[in-house]
């Protein structure tokens, strides 16, 4: 699943550690979530959404491909 | 509470450690017991190091805190447990064909009967798993 994190992110001038903080994950998972290594659970998609003001569709591009 | 406690277990691992290193070292007990006492005094000094790192380093503490609340460490914590389970499944397998062809049965047997418990194990937890989820 692809996402905007990392450009949402940088618009904001928001850095990585901060981010991290303030979803109480390590950085090594804000930077795996940005490359798109790593899906976050539904919890941390949510929290992630919540903390930009959007949509959790907003800011993660599901792909239909993907499921199949 | 939950910290004081696991700081009480610790120290009692370094003295059962302790005592015995401490036997098998006057030699009452064999070496086994003299391996298996210094790797509990081992784990629990560096548990001990830890905890009062963790008590006096704010910014260590919340590193710490976060390393295990942290999904995606979870996540590798889970996956990691899978691959070694089928990963100890697979080379026990070998190993209790291997063995048998070179003659140890009693090693293949002990190697199958690890296999066995590793898959007894598994549908265990699968049928256990499956209730709860």
């Amino acid at each position: 699943m692809k996402n905007r994190i990392e450009a949402i992110r940088k618009e904001r001038g928001i850095l990585q550690e901060e981010f991290a903080r303030s979803m109480g994950v390590s950085r090594q998972t804000i930077s795996s979530l940005e490359t798109g290594r790593y899906n976050p659970s539904i919890m941390l998609a949510y929290k992630i959404a919540k903390y930009f003001g959007m949509t959790i569709e907003e800011v993660f591009i599901f792909e239909e491909e993907e499921s199949k | 509470m939950k910290t004081n406690g696991r700081f009480i277990a610790m120290i009692i691992c370094v003295l059962i450690g302790a005592v015995l290193f401490g036997l098998a070292f006057a030699g009452t007990l064999d070496e086994f017991w003299s391996g298996m006492g210094a790797g509990l005094m081992t784990v629990g000094v560096l548990r001990i190091v830890q905890h009062f790192r963790t008590r006096n380093n704010e910014a260590y503490r919340e590193k710490v805190e976060t390393d295990i609340a942290d999904e995606r460490n979870q996540f590798l914590r889970n996956k990691a447990w899978a691959w070694a389970g089928h990963l100890f499944v697979i080379i026990a397998s070998v190993a209790t064909i291997a063995l048998k062809v070179l003659g140890q049965e009693q090693l293949s047997m002990a190697a199958g009967w690890a296999v066995c418990l590793m898959v007894i194990l598994y549908w265990i937890s699968f049928l256990i798993l499956r209730k709860k989820y």
